[in-house]
C-alpha cells in the first residue's frame, strides 16, 4: 500500500487546488491573526478566552464546521471527485492491481493529510509565529501549550472522522459543485440542531457525534471521562465510516 | 503456466432490464491478437470494463491467466495494461508526470520505464507541456505508454485509434505487431473498424447487441471473406483432379461437403463449366461466392448496417 500512499502524494503535491488552499489560508489566518493581536477586531467569548489564550481567538474561526467544512470539501471536489469526473484517472488506478480496500484508504490517508496541513497546521503555525513576533510568547506557557496539545489532539482525531465522510460525499457524488454543497448541508444541518432543536433525544444523539466534540474538545477544563469519551466517539465514528466507506468503494462500478 | 490468457464463461452483465452483454464465451490464448468487432453501444467496452475490474458481471465468470477466484483475480491485473473508452489522464501533468503517477502506483522500481516508454511512443519530446494541451493523437499515445508503463503480457486496448491520424493509426499498428512479435505481448484490441481490425488482429470475435455471434481465426475470415466460384459437382475427387491437370491451379478447396471452392478463374467461369463438362461431370451448381470484410459483418448481424 505505499506504493499507493506514495502515488497519492505525488498527486496532491501537484494539485493546483491544494496549493490555493494553502495560499488562501495562510493570507486569511496572518490577516485574522494580526487583526487580533493589534486588538482591531475584538472577539471574545471563545474558548480560547477561557483558556486565558485571547491572543489565539482568531483560531477559533479555523474550529468551526461551518468554516473549515469549505476548505475541506474544496479539497475532496477538487482532488477527490474530479478524478471520477472529469478526468476519470481513477479508471486507471482501479486497474493498476491494487486492492480496492487499499487504494480507498491510501486516498483517505493523504486527504485527510492535506485537509490537516490546510486547516488546522497552517492556522495553528501562522498564531504562534505571530504571538511571538508580537511579543506576547510568554502565554505560550507549559500549561497552556498542554491545553492546546490536548485540545488540537482531540480535535484532530475528530477531524479524521469529519474527513472520512467528506470523502465518501465525494467519491458517492463524483462531482466536486456536489461534493462542496452536499458537505455545507452536512454542516448546516448539524449546526441547526446544535442551535435549535430541543427534542432530548436528538439533543442526546447530536451530543454524541462528532460535530458537538468540535466545540467540546476546546473547553479548557476537561475531565478524564469527557476526553474517554471524545476519544471513544472519534474512534467508534472512524471505524463505521471507514467500513461503510470500504464497503462502497469496493462494490462501485467505475463509469 | 496457463495457455490461456483470458477465458469468459456465459459472462452477462445487466443495467436494470437490459443485458448490456449475456452469455460471453471468450477465449484468448497467449500471443494473439484478438480483435473484438462490434458497432458503438453492441457491448464491446462493457466487456472491457468487466475484464479489467471496473465493472461487476451479473452472472458468468471471467479467467485471467489461468486465474479464476474472483479475490485473486486483482492480483492479475498487475500484468496486464489497458486503455478502457478514452485514456485518462491528469490534464495539469506532463507526459512524464502522469506516467510517474501510474509507475508508483504499480510499484514499479526505478524510474528508467518512464523514459523508454515516452521513447517507445514517442512522447519524449513533449518537455513540460501538459497534457491537457496535448493533441488527441498525443492523448492516445500517452495512454498507451501507461497501459505499456509496466511492461504487460496482456494489453487491453478500447477503440485506440480514435483521434488518430492516419499515420497515427499505422504507427499504433506497426507497434502493437512490434511487441507482439518480440514480446510475446498478448492484445484484446476492440473496434468498430473492421478493416482496421483485420490489419492487426489473428483472431476476431464479432459482438452485436451483446451476444458474441462469432468466433474465429483470421484465416477463417479470410475463407470465409475471399472471392471464389462454388462448384458442386457428381464426383469431386475426379472435378479436383480435373482442375489441377488440365486448368493447372492448385488455388482451390474440396470442402467436407463435396463443393469445391475455386479461388481463381473468377472471370472465366465459362472455361471451368466447359472443361467439368467436357471431362463427364455433372455440374449441380456454379456460383460465385465470397463477401468483402464489410458485407461479411453485415450478413452476420441481420442488417445493412455497415460498421
Amino acid at each position: 500500500m505505499s506504493n499507493l500512499i506514495r502515488a497519492e502524494l505525488y498527486k496532491l503535491q501537484r494539485n493546483k487546488t491544494f496549493w490555493v488552499l494553502i495560499g488562501t489560508i495562510t493570507g486569511l489566518s496572518a490577516l485574522l491573526h494580526f487583526l487580533i493581536l493589534i486588538e482591531w477586531w475584538q472577539l471574545s467569548g471563545t474558548s480560547f478566552d477561557s483558556a486565558g489564550l485571547s491572543e489565539l481567538n482568531a483560531l477559533s474561526t479555523f474550529t468551526l464546521p461551518l468554516f473549515f467544512n469549505l476548505i475541506v470539501s474544496t479539497l475532496a471536489g477538487f482532488y477527490i471527485s474530479n478524478e471520477f469526473s472529469h478526468h476519470n484517472v481513477i479508471k486507471n488506478q482501479m486497474i493498476s492491481g491494487n486492492k480496492r480496500s487499499h487504494i480507498f484508504l491510501a486516498k483517505f490517508i493523504v486527504f485527510t493529510l492535506g485537509s490537516l496541513i490546510v486547516t488546522i497546521l497552517i492556522p495553528l503555525v501562522i498564531a504562534i509565529i505571530l504571538v511571538m513576533l508580537f511579543g506576547h510568547g510568554d502565554v505560550l506557557n507549559f500549561t497552556n501549550l498542554l491545553y492546546l496539545g490536548r485540545a488540537f489532539s482531540l480535535f484532530t482525531a475528530q477531524f479524521l472522522c469529519f474527513t472520512a465522510i467528506v470523502l465518501l460525499i465525494a467519491i458517492v457524488t463524483e462531482d466536486s459543485g456536489k461534493t462542496i454543497i452536499f458537505t455545507l448541508l452536512l454542516s448546516i444541518v448539524m449546526f441547526v440542531i446544535e442551535k435549535f432543536l430541543t427534542y432530548p433525544f436528538i439533543k442526546m444523539l447530536y451530543e454524541n457525534t462528532i460535530f458537538h466534540q468540535f466545540s467540546e474538545v476546546f473547553k479548557f477544563q476537561m475531565t478524564n471521562g469527557e476526553i474517554i469519551k471524545s476519544i471513544l466517539i472519534a474512534s467508534v465514528s472512524l471505524i463505521i465510516i471507514m467500513l461503510c466507506g470500504v464497503l462502497l468503494f469496493n462494490r462501485k462500478e467505475i463509469k | 503456466m496457463s495457455d490461456f490468457i483470458l477465458r469468459t464463461n456465459k459472462l452477462s452483465k445487466k443495467y436494470k432490464s437490459d443485458f448490456a452483454i449475456e452469455n460471453i464465451n471468450v477465449t484468448i490464448k497467449r500471443g494473439e491478437i484478438y480483435g473484438f468487432i462490434g458497432q458503438n453501444g453492441a457491448g464491446k467496452s462493457t466487456m472491457l470494463r468487466l475484464v479489467t475490474g471496473l465493472t461487476f458481471p451479473t452472472s458468468g465468470s471471467i479467467e485471467l491467466f489461468g486465474n479464476n477466484n474472483p479475490k485473486e483475480l486483482i492480483d492479475e491485473q498487475k500484468r496486464t495494461g489497458a486503455i478502457i473508452e478514452q485514456p485518462a489522464l491528469f490534464p495539469n501533468m506532463t507526459a512524464y508526470e502522469n506516467l510517474e503517477v501510474h509507475r508508483l502506483q504499480k510499484g514499479i522500481p526505478g524510474k528508467e520505464c518512464i523514459i523508454n516508454t515516452l521513447e517507445l511512443v514517442g512522447l519524449r519530446d513533449t518537455g513540460k507541456k501538459k497534457a491537457k494541451n496535448f493533441s488527441l493523437g498525443m492523448k492516445q499515445r500517452l495512454g498507451l505508454g501507461i497501459a505499456l508503463l509496466s511492461d504487460p503480457e496482456f494489453l487491453i486496448l478500447d477503440e485506440p485509434t480514435n483521434g488518430l491520424d492516419p499515420m497515427g493509426i499505422v504507427e499504433l499498428r506497426e507497434l502493437i505487431k512490434v511487441l507482439n512479435r518480440e514480446k510475446g505481448l498478448t492484445v484484446l484490441i476492440s473496434s468498430h473498424m473492421l478493416s482496421e481490425l483485420y490489419q492487426l488482429a489473428n483472431k476476431f470475435g464479432i459482438i452485436h447487441r451483446g451476444k458474441l455471434l462469432e468466433e474465429l481465426t483470421g484465416k477463417e475470415l479470410d475463407e470465409k471473406c475471399r472471392q471464389h466460384l462454388r462448384i458442386k459437382v457428381d464426383d469431386p475427387t475426379k472435378g479436383a483432379t480435373i482442375l489441377e491437370k488440365q486448368l493447372s491451379t492448385t488455388d482451390f478447396e474440396v470442402m467436407p461437403d463435396g463443393t469445391i471452392k475455386l479461388f481463381n478463374f473468377l472471370d472465366d467461369v465459362f472455361t471451368v463449366s466447359r472443361t467439368l463438362t467436357s471431362n463427364g461431370l455433372v455440374i449441380e451448381h456454379l456460383s460465385q461466392n465470397g463477401d468483402s470484410l464489410e458485407n461479411y459483418f453485415s450478413k452476420l448481424i441481420g442488417g445493412v448496417d455497415i460498421v
